[in-house]
């Protein structure tokens, strides 16, 4: 990147969206069945884990402190000797069956336990599977999305940033949406169960355990209003700090020319003091909202044990009944298991609507049109001649700033033409216009007497091999760059294409040969070496028209002379298009085209525009002497 | 795109940095792990609470009274842990957030400190993604991390209260625990492994994306862009499919443990109850000893929780380690005196060698400047221009040879005040996105209002600042104006000026402004620069016709030098390059 110019994307309030909601739950509804199986496993394992309580309970009322074992037990101490045989093998039958009933409540509870543990295992296994799907399927999205975006749209944006839409931002929305929802859909689902079987056991008692809720509420409204604020201001923070660190990296060349360092460590430092101290604001919320919620749980814990311990002490005194600690025991599960998804739910909501922002991003990028769009009657280009005719030509990338002017040029299949004109004279646009990659504003231009918006892009391009000036190779093997994927191309065709256009010799003194890493765009290459890979990969898509922007840097002779030949046997029976820069590529060509600032001023042979002593003239004198 | 670092020798032992981060707050921590002590011990008393509740029922003591006074007991254990909670948190997360400020502090200075080689081999976007992602991960681990870990303290204070309750029950409860250390472990591994599987993958889907945006032009050119998807949706399936992997287990193994938690508190109501049915266990000890267990399923179920965030945190500090470890290769060493600096403006370079990345960029480059002359450097792209330049800013360097100034070898002048004494118009105008008045000030943010206004109107910048609409007030980037590339590059050469420099350096500094402007800078400059020694390096021959030496570099070389009449006199490349200038010019007219 050579402009410092690049801030984070800007940062918005965003409040709960059903809009993007709805967007997203398309991507899931392929999944819906096996969501439904996972929502019945949520259902199932709120309710098993909240019967856990209740089977707790039972144990010890009916076995454990069994009341008549525990009135049989109370007479013999009573009686004490005097107790009778009766009396004691009564007791003795009776704990016998406790145990025995303990034993077999335990196998039960043990099995409930067994089958809440699987239903977490296959709902989390789902839950993850579908997660994993549909962020793959919205990447893929992304990404093809992004393959039809037009060379316009990818100038304008920084790749960092695309990026981030197709890694950060979709792995967020997996994260936090996805798994965010299961957990709100479960902390609900345990929420309405504990409190179906509260009232069904006791409804006084759970109207007494409830009776902090509504200050739990309050607390929850108050604590989202201050968070809100809180994380939105956190984000602001972060990305003016993440965005100055940037900047920082992108531009430290000038940085420590200046000998800023020190001045803008202060400036970073300072930003990432307030983005601390926001932090702190935000902590000292919850550090008040979480024990504020345990207290008030704590508290309905404290009103269970009261109010059941006055009805436990009513039965015990008023009819005589032993008390039933076990219910204590369950209520005071069942309360801890009630507050807990309350206590969580706010904190969740928060984090679905940080992640809602990434989403939005995401369908922003995906709601941008094409540019350049094939017609649903697209012709495939197949078996081209090669005739190439641009009609009155008119092309801008600004509007207003003309870089081609009524251009009109009509090529023969199989003829060589060259294009000459010095810097900013146009020549390069000729190749994005012809591959497609903008639209003309007015004129045509046409392949074979059809307009090149009637085929079907990729299929135009595939018959019109580019190589450009700057090459790019991808980080991989030189085999890799000569074939991009095509896996129809047969191992000796490759390399038979590597020794005709010269590549050959140099690719087999390399380390692993055809199988040499060449580096990041290359970068284990010379200029000259690249070029040549460059070279043998256009022929080895053997297109129709070749359209060629020649090198300007300077490199070796040896190499020089090997790459002019190569372009000379390149050009061969094909249509060829070169942006010229040597004299020899000029040579063979059939015609040439002088431009200049957008227009074609002179176009002949070489010998034909020397005699005119025109601009070719100067130009020649200048550039290829 | 993801870098290698080639010291894996020194990476490892994320614990010891995240512990040196974290060591400076000792107090915090030492405090909020107090508190929280006493939070635990508070909490425990709620088991005994519920067993004198039980007891009493029991012994059919239970009277109206006593119950409020259990209540009373309750809420004032739940405001204490309340409290004991508040500044636990507040002291252990603020704490850690401490940490972090200091930790990305260092981190942006470490960066700050080291040389352009390390630029050219790392990207942004790696760089970035340590400095938030991993960064972030490490946080994880101090904040919720450490707090994690502190609660797990009341795993044996629980456990010291149970063996009072009952000691064997005690035994018998941590009966299956030798079973969840060996599940643990094992998952622990196995997470580790994964996590690092998944997180190169990560960089691999990465790579890609970045890659096929970068070689967007050939990747339609070729019409290749199905194969393109093809290739990263295997990508993203791998990545997909370790995923899956790690969650197929993780989604195993957490339910187990939860289970085998769930089943150590049957297995003491199964035994327990037998021993109350046998008279052998008062019922109030079963109660309170469950309670207590109770108390330790969420530590034992966060459990898993905190060794993910161990773990991811572990692999961040590691990729933030790598970078710490690499070292400036261009810094202030043994040979720099701290009192050197650069008065005069005299340059010498002394058969100057520099090779980069084992390719010779410089070769045997040898020539001398005297204060206030003007030096003019030129040749073909790729010829080693701006290499030259680099040598004498420090940027590299040399391999053999010295670059002298003021008769002192640069690396005997401390690399702040060498690059103080240079004001240097780079080639690539990178402003950054902040106010006019802040870009032109960025090398000397205290210069007076009549410095800035003088350094504009030495690079005719001055009209462009009058024309906005808040003068040097105006914001560049995205949420300011856009300059055009002449207007950028004035405002560098403002920015180079108003530094006061002993040496000036024009890297292609008016290529894209027009040739009258052109001529009016470089008469402004002569004045300015008139006892300053000038660097200029450019493709147009009258920027540096009045030049007091000239080189010519060819391949690294200097193949000719001398004045404007001596080189054209000699017929060589200066002089073709002359003559095409020439021509352009003509036709440019045409």
């Amino acid at each position: 990147m050579s402009d410092g110019y690049h801030m984070e994307d800007e940062v918005q309030q965003r409040a709960y969206d059903a809009h993007l909601m709805k967007r997203l739950i398309v991507y899931v509804r392929p999944h819906r069945k096996a969501l439904a199986l996972a929502v019945v496993l949520l259902l199932l394992m709120a309710i098993l884990s909240t019967l856990t309580p209740w089977l707790n309970w039972k144990a010890i009322a009916w076995y454990i402190n069994d009341p008549e074992r525990v009135a049989l037990d109370e007479q013999i101490v009573q009686f004490g000797s005097d107790a009778g045989p009766d009396l004691m093998a009564e007791a003795a039958a009776k704990a016998a069956d406790d145990r025995g009933g303990l034993v077999r409540l335990i196998g039960i509870i043990a099995l409930l336990l067994l089958g809440e543990a699987l239903c977490r295992y296959f709902q989390t296994l789902i839950v993850s599977i579908v997660g994993q799907k549909t962020m793959l399927r919205m990447r893929m999205e992304i990404f093809t999305h992004l393959q039809r975006m037009s060379l316009r749209f990818l100038d304008r944006n920084p790749v960092g940033r695309l990026m981030t839409r197709v890694t950060n931002d979709v792995e967020k929305i997996q994260d936090t949406i996805v798994g965010g929802v299961v957990q709100i859909i479960n902390d609900l689902f345990v929420i309405v169960v504990v409190l179906v079987f509260m009232a069904w056991n006791n409804w006084q008692l759970t109207l007494i355990a409830l009776s902090p809720i509504p200050f739990v509420f309050l607390t929850g409204v108050v604590f989202r209003k201050y968070v809100q604020k809180s994380y939105l201001e956190i984000r602001k923070k972060i990305a003016s700090l993440n965005a100055y660190a940037q900047e920082n990296i992108s531009g430290m060349r000038v940085v420590q020319i200046f000998c800023r360092e020190a001045e803008n460590f202060e400036q970073y430092r300072q930003r990432n003091a307030g983005h601390r101290d926001e932090w702190f604001r935000q902590i000292r919320y919850y550090a008040i909202y979480f024990p504020v919620i345990d207290f008030l749980g704590s508290f309905s814990l404290a009103l269970i044990i009261v109010y059941g311990g006055r009805q436990l002490l009513h039965d015990q005194q008023a009819l005589g009944t032993p008390a039933d600690i076990g219910m204590f025991f369950a209520y005071v599960q069942w309360s801890e298991r009630l507050y807990g998804p309350i206590r969580a739910l706010a904190d969740r909501y928060n984090l679905l609507l940080e992640a809602m922002a990434s989403s939005e991003r995401v369908f922003e990028l995906l709601d941008t049109p094409e540019e350049v769009v094939n017609k649903p009657d697209a012709m495939v280009a197949d078996g081209l001649d090669g005739a190439v005719e641009f009609k009155d030509v008119w092309f801008a990338y600004e509007p207003g700033q003309w870089v081609l002017k009524n251009i009109s040029l009509s090529i023969r299949p199989g003829e060589r033409v060259a294009i000459v004109g010095h810097t900013g004279a146009g020549k390069s646009t000729f190749i994005n216009l012809l591959s497609r990659f903008y639209d003309v504003q007015r004129g045509s231009i046409s392949v074979d007497g059809l307009d090149v918006r009637d085929y079907e892009k990729r299929s135009l391009r595939r018959n019109i091999g580019v190589v450009l000036q700057d090459v790019f190779l991808f980080n991989g093997s030189v085999e890799h760059n000569i074939r991009l994927g095509d896996k129809a191309l047969d191992e000796n065709r490759m390399r038979a294409c590597a020794q005709y256009v010269n590549a050959a010799p140099f690719i087999e003194r390399l380390p692993e040969q055809y199988g040499y890493d060449v580096g990041e765009r290359g970068c284990n290459m010379s200029t000259g070496q690249r070029q040549l890979v460059a070279f043998a990969r256009a022929l080895a898509h053997d297109p129709r028209i070749l359209v060629l922007d020649e090198a300007t840097s300077s490199v070796d002779p040896e190499t020089e002379a090997l790459i002019q030949d190569a372009i000379t046997k390149l050009m061969e029976g094909r249509t060829s298009i070169v942006i010229a820069h040597r004299l020899s590529t000029i040579q063979h060509a059939d015609r040439i085209i002088v431009m200049h600032h957008g227009e074609i001023r002179e176009t002949g042979t070489h010998q034909d525009l020397l005699a005119q002593r025109g601009l070719y003239y100067k130009l020649y004198r200048l550039q290829y002497k | 795109m993801v870098y290698e670092p080639h010291h894996k020798a020194v990476i490892g032992r994320p614990f010891r940095t995240i512990l040196r981060y974290n060591a400076a707050y000792w107090r915090e921590y030492l405090a909020g792990a107090l508190l929280s002590s006493i939070f635990v011990l508070v909490g425990l008393c709620m088991p005994l609470v519920i067993r004198g509740v039980v007891a009493a029922f029991e012994n059919e003591r239970m009277t109206p009274r006593l119950l409020w006074l259990y209540l009373v007991g309750l809420i004032a254990i739940s405001i204490a842990t309340g409290f004991s909670r508040y500044f636990e948190r507040k002291l252990i997360i603020s704490a850690s957030r401490k940490a972090e400020y200091d930790l990305r502090n260092d981190f942006f200075r470490h960066i700050q400190s080291l040389s352009q080689d390390f630029f050219h081999r790392v990207q942004t976007g790696d760089l970035m993604a340590r400095a938030t992602n991993d960064l972030n991960f490490v946080r994880m681990f101090i904040g919720p991390g450490i707090m994690g870990t502190i609660d797990m303290m009341r795993l044996p204070l629980t456990l010291g209260v149970m063996v009072y309750l009952s000691g064997r029950l005690t035994l018998l409860s941590l009966l299956p625990l030798p079973l969840v250390s060996i599940l643990v472990y094992g998952i622990v591994m196995f997470m580790h492994r994964q996590s690092q599987k998944i997180q190169a993958q990560y960089s691999v889907v990465t790579s890609r994306v970045q890659e096929n945006l970068a070689g967007a032009r050939v990747v339609k050119a070729y019409g290749v862009a199905d194969r393109e998807v093809e290739a990263f949706e295997a990508e993203s399936m791998k990545y997909m499919r370790e995923n899956i992997k790690l969650a197929s287990v993780m989604s195993f193994a957490m339910p187990l443990i939860g289970m085998v938690v769930a089943l150590m508190i049957l297995l003491v109501l199964w035994r327990g109850g037998l021993m109350v049915i046998d008279g052998s266990l008062e019922l109030e000890d079963l109660t309170g000893f469950i309670v207590c267990m109770l108390l330790l399923v969420w530590p034992l179920a966060e459990f898993g929780w905190i060794m993910t965030l161990y773990q991811r945190g572990a692999v961040g500090m590691n990729r933030i380690n790598e970078v710490f470890a690499e070292i400036p290769t261009v810094r202030d060493g043994e040979r720099t005196r701290r009192e050197a600096s650069v008065s005069e403006g005299h340059i010498r370079f002394q058969n100057v060698c520099f090779s980069y990345a084992d390719q010779a960029t410089l070769q045997q480059v040898d020539f001398e400047v005297l204060p206030g002359q003007t030096v003019a450097i030129v040749g073909l792209t790729g010829s080693g221009k701006s290499t030259v330049v680099s040598m004498l800013t420090r940027e590299y360097d040399v391999t053999s040879g010295a670059v002298l100034v003021d008769g002192q070898d640069v690396r005997e002048i401390p690399v702040q005040s060498l690059r103080g004494a240079m004001g240097y118009v780079l080639q690539d105008t990178f402003l950054f996105s902040d106010s006019i008045r802040a870009n032109v000030t960025f090398g000397r943010p205290h210069a007076t209002g009549e410095e800035i206004a003088r350094a504009c109107d030495t690079a005719q910048f001055t009209e462009t600042v009058e024309g906005l609409p808040e003068g040097l007030d105006t914001l560049l980037g995205e949420r300011g104006v856009n300059l055009s590339g002449g207007q950028k590059q004035r405002l560098a050469i403002a920015r180079a000026v108003v530094c006061d420099p002993k040496i000036l350096i024009l890297d292609d500094a008016l290529s894209s402004v027009d040739t009258h402007t052109e001529e009016m800078i470089l008469q402004r400059l002569k004045e300015v620069m008139a006892n300053r020694t000038s660097i200029i390096i450019s493709h147009r021959i009258s920027t540096i016709l009045h030049a007091d030496l000239i080189l010519v570099l060819e391949g690294g070389r200097v193949v000719e030098q001398g004045t404007h009449e001596t080189l054209l006199e000699l017929g060589g490349l200066y002089a073709e390059l002359h003559e095409r200038q020439l021509l352009e010019e003509e036709l440019e007219g045409a």
